[in-house]
């Protein structure tokens, strides 16, 4: 089958999604002409695409915000989460383990405090992705996009190429030699790959807490990791160098987001909990010199209730959720 | 010939079952639980395929997926049950005939 029908064919499917995208860029690229730049420029396209992806993403973050809010509020079932688990501690079989994860969902359904997100976020980068894909394909062979992006335009970000050696709709494997393409993609397979790796680990080594990294997902994901560089040196070799741009720098915020995240807001009972509790108490330390020091809570899950007599003392937003939590334990 | 057919009709099922098996593998892992439902929703479809068939499996599956958003209240969603349980799976997944032939 002819692989550029194919996509014109999905392409077509997506239209209103193709249309916004097309929109965006576009009005990136004006701006940026306005500002100076070349219109005909590979790095205004890119600087284009870089746009799109902080729209998109700046787009998603009440989603991401929500899923934060209910991690918090997790703070408030933590002692029903703990009777769960305690009811199967050591159970390791699968139907101990099915059983656990259906209570622990009915809980969050009870309680409104799913900490999922859904896999929409994700999957909702797909078409986008794909759109983006398909919109480059489209202006490498002068068709015009299906909204903003005249057949002048579309012809320009085709034809556009980085520096002036390194056109944008080129690929490892279209690149026919071109040593430059060659090494601009393999630049952003490693720097993607490396985005990506920190991000997993971010989150495996210092997020989870140790019930998590006990369990068989935990082990899973951290095969996953180091096979990971190869996924994407195999994708990579075969897209775009425009569709690249828009995978690193969404990579990139992913990065960036969850760095913030782990470190200021970090799932209780991890690692990084203890390390944000330990550096506010480093900061209440030297606010007030010679006030007693709250003793760190001590490894486990148990954090919860180690850190208690934190609450009753003038502490702010944490200690808000805290006492709330206390208040509803019976 | 019986079995034969039985087991050509099964075909597309199982195929669909290997394809899951290897996303739940391989992709899934990727990002980690993100599901706000038990079971999750490639499980679910697997759950659904196997004892529903290809097209009513991939059509509970593709619902299941439109009601999975992050304003969801999530919980615990199964596959309804089908009128009766015709074949058995395998450890691996697999459909195949109902050994005791209760039909």
């Amino acid at each position: 089958m002819d692989i550029n029908a194919l996509i014109a064919g999905i392409g077509n499917l997506l239209w209103p999604l193709k249309w916004l995208i097309e929109a965006i860029l576009v009005t990136f690229h004006t701006g940026l002409t306005f500002l100076g730049m070349d219109p005909a420029a590979g790095l205004t396209w890119v600087l284009s695409i870089v746009g799109l992806v902080l729209v998109v993403r700046a787009a998603l973050i009440p989603i991401f915000v929500r899923q934060i809010k209910s991690q918090r509020r997790m703070l408030e079932v933590a002692p029903q989460i703990k009777k769960i688990q305690d009811k199967y501690k050591g159970k390791k079989d699968q139907y101990s383990r099915e059983a656990m994860s259906r209570e622990t969902m009915e809980l969050y359904k009870r309680t409104g405090t799913n900490p999922l997100s859904s896999c929409l976020p994700l999957l909702i980068q797909m078409p986008i992705f794909f759109s983006l894909f398909s919109t480059l394909n489209g202006a490498q062979t002068g068709h015009a996009g299906v909204g903003l992006l005249n057949k002048a335009l579309s012809t320009e970000f085709g034809q556009s190429s980085l520096f002036n050696i390194a056109p944008l709709h080129e690929s490892i494997t279209t690149a026919n030699g071109n040593g430059v393409v060659i090494a601009i993609a393999i630049t952003m397979v490693v720097l993607m790959t490396a985005s990506q790796f920190i991000t997993q680990l971010q989150i495996m080594s210092k997020n989870q807490s140790p019930e998590m990294k006990a369990s068989p997902t935990y082990r899973q994901q951290r095969i996953m990791l180091y096979i990971l560089p190869f996924v994407f040196l195999f994708s990579g070799i075969n897209f775009p160098l425009g569709v690249m741009f828009y995978w690193l720098t969404t990579n990139i915020w992913t990065m960036v987001q969850q760095f913030i995240v782990i470190r200021n807001m970090p799932t209780p009972g991890s690692e990084a909990a203890l390390a944000r509790e330990a550096r506010l108490d480093r900061k209440r330390q030297r606010r007030n010199l010679g006030a007693p020091a709250t003793e760190t809570a001590g490894g486990s899950f148990a954090i919860v209730e180690d850190v208690k007599p934190v609450s009753t003392q003038r502490q702010q937003p944490v200690g808000k959720t805290r006492a709330k939590k206390s208040g509803t334990k019976k | 010939m019986k079995r034969i057919g039985t087991f050509l009709l099964l075909l597309p099922r199982n195929i669909c079952v290997v394809i899951l098996r290897i996303y739940r593998a391989v992709i899934s892992p990727l990002y980690g639980d993100v599901c706000r439902y038990y079971p999750s929703c490639s499980h679910y479809t697997l759950h659904a395929i196997q004892q529903h068939g290809v097209i009513r499996g991939v059509f509970l599956g593709t619902l299941r997926i439109a009601r999975c958003h992050p304003w969801a209240a999530g919980g615990v969603d199964d596959v309804p049950q089908p009128a009766r349980a015709r074949y058995t799976t395998t450890r691996f997944g697999f459909v195949i005939a109902n050994g005791h032939g209760k039909g």
